[in-house]
């Protein structure tokens, strides 16, 4: 199939599980950072303990196409501080804003447009960030290629903690 | 509450997963943010030719085949038309909020739609350059890298839920009525 009608694809059914999730609200979003309201976490969760062992078990037969990101721990945890403050602050993420900019609601439509004046920033300040990609940078380091053991052994145990999380741990707050 | 979302966090959970899967078998894990710089660069290239040449970061952006509109600028396509899709199908099922000015922000913040823009534009501003600066945002670090146990993404789980947790507890202290 053509490559760009299975990114459409893809992105379409992406989209619509956000939606239908509710993870394109302001309120699910800002519930979940004032720890009230849960669903969104435990929504992440859960896929991210699916796709974990998915991934590692396409992987012990060379199915799955990795894209290991490089850890540099102190520029991604600046980073994150950074990018947690736009979070709260938009009550969106840069994924979340587009669905939600397709229901309608014309505040995600202006997340984008930050969005995009964000990225020009950080194109102009680029040259100064380096310091901060190039200390304390590991490369494409995983938790399983650190300790130098198939994947599946550490993928079944975490996606294990993750449901124990989302079933037994993270309760909603509101009364 | 009229903001229910219409799966729970379990089926949507599971298929989440299904889908991160399945992208990761086709093609590659998803990823949102990098798509923006695309589309800058994309813009810059057209607008003002030397200034994205000679910025070194939006300068392999925008114009070949791998880094324009690809298969990853497709996705993020296919996401707004996904999600419009959804929304106008399930609407007729039930009445779902949508408004420039969340209730909640208004009962915190006011009725002041211009002050919720400037919150959204500076959130974005922000979001996007938290991403760019880590790689990635919560579709591509948070998502697709815990879920291949990078070591990086786990900083930046926990990084942006401490900020973000602590960002809207100060943004929500005052207390309204409710």
């Amino acid at each position: 199939m053509n490559l760009l009608i299975l990114g459409l694809i893809l992105g379409m059914a992406f989209g619509a599980i956000l939606q239908l999730g509710g993870a394109s609200s302001y309120h699910k979003i800002i519930g979940t950072l004032l720890l009230k309201d849960m669903a969104i976490i435990k929504l992440i969760l859960t896929g991210i303990a699916v796709a974990t062992v998915g991934i590692y078990a396409l992987d012990l037969v060379d199915m799955a196409n990795m894209s290991i990101k490089p850890t540099y721990i102190v520029g991604i945890a600046v980073a994150g501080l950074i990018f947690g403050v736009g979070f709260a602050v938009a009550g969106y993420c840069p994924g979340t804003c587009v669905v939600a900019a397709a229901e309608g609601k014309t505040d995600a439509v202006v997340t984008i447009v930050g969005g995009l004046a964000g990225v020009l920033i950080y194109s102009l300040v680029y040259p100064a960030m380096k310091g901060l990609i190039s200390i304390t940078n590991y490369g494409e380091v995983t938790v399983p290629s650190a300790l130098g053991i198939t994947g599946l052994w550490i993928a079944v145990p975490f996606s294990a903690i993750l449901f124990l999380l989302v079933f037994r741990v993270l309760k909603d707050r509101y009364e | 509450m009229p903001n229910e979302p219409v799966l729970s966090w379990k089926i949507a959970g599971l298929l989440l997963g299904l889908l991160l899967i399945t992208a990761t078998a086709l093609v590659k894990p998803v990823g949102v943010s990098t798509q923006y710089v695309v589309t800058d660069a994309i813009v810059l290239h057209s607008a003002a030719p030397d200034l994205a040449e000679s910025n070194e970061y939006l300068a392999k952006y925008g114009e070949k085949d791998d880094w324009s509109i690809g298969y990853g600028w497709m996705f993020v396509v296919g996401m707004f038309l996904g999600g419009g899709l959804s929304a106008f199908i399930t609407r007729s099922v039930r009445q779902r909020e949508v408004a420039a000015l969340p209730s909640m922000w208004k009962a915190q913040f006011g009725a002041s739609s211009s002050r919720r823009m400037m919150h959204a534009f500076l959130g974005g501003a922000l979001l996007l350059f938290g991403a760019r600066l880590a790689g990635g945002c919560t579709s591509g670090h948070m998502m697709s890298g815990i879920s291949q146990l990078t070591i990086g993404s786990f900083v930046f789980g926990i990084s942006i839920f401490v900020s973000g947790i602590i960002t809207a507890h100060i943004l929500y202290n005052k207390r309204t009525a409710s």
